[in-house]
């Protein structure tokens, strides 16, 4: 009896790669689905974040997943997810972010304190200080500040390489330092 | 700490750094932590002839209904299937544009009064809005997460009885967030907004501010600053006029609030306590530790040093009397 396809066979969620368990869930696997959420559902949920308010962030997470459900089949390279995931993650992102205009920025606010418990407001405010951060440094502040993922854990999640995460959070680090008003980080 | 001792706690968590450690736990909240959610059904690629087939079929029926109405630009609210039902009394309305005494509000339309007319206007299935004369509504957005909408102009009333935060109107300057209530809301041509609740309590917010208001108090928000301090319906001349002067940028004014506050205003020296610096904290602390029985697990130095946990446990203990006028004052407070 010859081997079962490669999109058939079982995957190991802890040691495939991300293009095998791609393969995987192209052939309909939805445990490698799961899998492949857990190990990229926070640098959505921070492309989304770094767009639109807290509550719309997770329903983006969702749409975004659900799309990769249906469009995988689509992706000819495999290897390629984590870049093609991330500008889902975006498009999807600034469509909400668009469809929300011209609610003002008080709308906004109140959504992101509507999901933190206290103190909200310095929560709301150290979250909007980093969206008004240039597009280049918010996104990976984000995912290191927010969703606790580490510079080399970016770098795998997102293509960029580890020197470019490391230079991404320094310089972005810096910037909100100084918005912030002063080293504390007290927004 | 010198650099060499940091390691680089921000790239890879190695050595420390407060700085980041502290705002790692202060956005921490924001964490994406659900899970996934059941994906779609996948559905078979149709063949290219099908689909163009399909498209030639849609833009027939598309032609025949725009020739049907006419223009093409009405009764969107009328044929809208989803959405919320209103209908209009005593005058005349607008939905989507076109005139209508009754329909359906769909996502992104906006309902229009003109001077005499009230819509009544179905909140899902958890209340009602009232949109009085001269006024202008949009719903922004409904579903399981929440019902959104925004009040651009005129004044509307809303009892709602659903888990708090549910029911959002935004207006041009903040929003008025449920929390389990009755209330009004009235929008000028500028944008100031002014909300009175009329039973359990309403959260104001906007411009990085958030004022609680319970049943009986009103607070208005201005462009550019969001919500002001709460203030009890009844209120006297003499406490406005000091709120108004604080909410416009004068915090000399925390004083004369403190003298003019009697046992009605514990919701004005309250929302206070988070609005004030250390220095002005203390005056509020000492009329409203005079007019309130502060829990014996709120302790005065955390409240002064502006502690939010302090703060809202000690409001957890006022909401009694804000919710039972007379309840939870102490006898010795100024009326």
């Amino acid at each position: 009896m010859g081997a079962a396809p490669a999109h058939r066979r079982g995957v190991d969620a802890r040691e495939a790669t991300v293009a095998e368990l791609v393969v995987a869930v192209q052939g309909g696997n939805r445990a490698a689905f799961g899998s492949l959420y857990e190990r990229f559902h926070r640098v959505v949920h921070a492309v989304a974040l770094a767009r639109v308010p807290a509550c719309d962030a997770g329903d983006v997470v969702q749409d975004v997943f659900a799309d990769v459900w249906i469009k995988v089949t689509r992706l000819r390279e495999p290897a390629a997810f984590p870049g093609w995931i991330l500008t889902m993650a975006r498009n999807r992102a600034t469509d909400v972010a668009r469809r929300r205009r011209p609610v003002d920025l008080a709308a906004d606010l109140a959504a992101d304190l509507a999901v933190v418990p206290p103190p909200r407001v310095e929560a709301a405010a150290a979250l909007r200080a980093i969206r008004d951060l240039p597009d280049t440094y918010r996104e990976t502040l984000i995912m290191r500040l927010v969703e606790d993922l580490t510079g080399p854990e970016i770098a795998e999640h997102t293509g960029m390489t580890p020197d470019s995460v490391r230079v991404h959070l320094h310089r972005g680090m810096k910037l909100l330092r100084e918005r912030l008003g002063g080293e504390g980080g007290h927004p | 700490m010198s650099e060499a001792n940091r390691g680089d706690y921000l790239f890879d968590k190695t050595g420390d750094d407060p700085a980041v450690a502290e705002l790692e736990g202060l956005l921490g909240s924001y964490a994406h932590r659900a899970p996934l959610r059941e994906p779609p059904v996948r559905r078979r690629r149709w063949p290219a002839a099908v689909i163009a087939g399909g498209l030639a079929a849609i833009a027939i029926a598309v032609i025949f209904l725009w020739r049907r109405d006419g223009d093409g630009s009405g009764n969107a609210c009328q044929r809208a299937s989803a959405g919320f039902a209103f209908a209009v009394e005593g005058g005349a309305a607008r939905c989507g544009g076109d005139v209508a005494s009754r329909g359906t509000l769909p996502v992104g339309a906006w309902l229009e009064t003109s001077g005499d007319a009230v819509a009544d206007v179905r909140v899902a299935d958890i209340g009602k809005l009232t949109v009085y004369g001269d006024s202008r509504v949009r719903l922004v957005g409904t579903g399981a997460s929440g019902h959104r909408m925004e009040l651009a102009r005129g004044k509307v009333a809303a009892r709602v009885v659903a888990p708090p935060r549910l029911f959002v109107v935004y207006t041009p300057v903040a929003a008025a967030v449920d929390l389990g209530c009755a209330y009004e809301l009235t929008v000028d041509d500028n944008g100031r907004t002014r909300l009175r609740v009329t039973s359990g309590v309403v959260s104001l917010e906007g411009h990085g501010f958030v004022a609680y208001a319970p049943m009986g108090t009103e607070v208005l928000a201005a462009p550019g600053r969001g919500p002001g301090t709460p203030v009890a319906i009844s209120a006297p001349d003499e406490l406005r006029a000091a709120v108004a002067r604080f909410d416009g940028g004068d915090p000399s004014a925390v004083r004369a609030i403190a003298e003019a506050a009697g046992a009605r205003d514990t919701i004005t020296l309250w929302n206070l306590l988070s609005r004030t610096t250390a220095a002005d904290r203390a005056a509020v602390f000492a009329r409203l530790d005079e007019l309130s029985e502060r829990p014996p697990t709120v302790r005065a130095e955390d409240v002064l040093a502006g502690d939010a946990g302090a703060i809202e446990r000690w409001r957890a203990a006022l909401d009694a009397g804000w919710s039972c006028p007379g309840c939870g004052q102490k006898s010795k407070g100024k009326k």
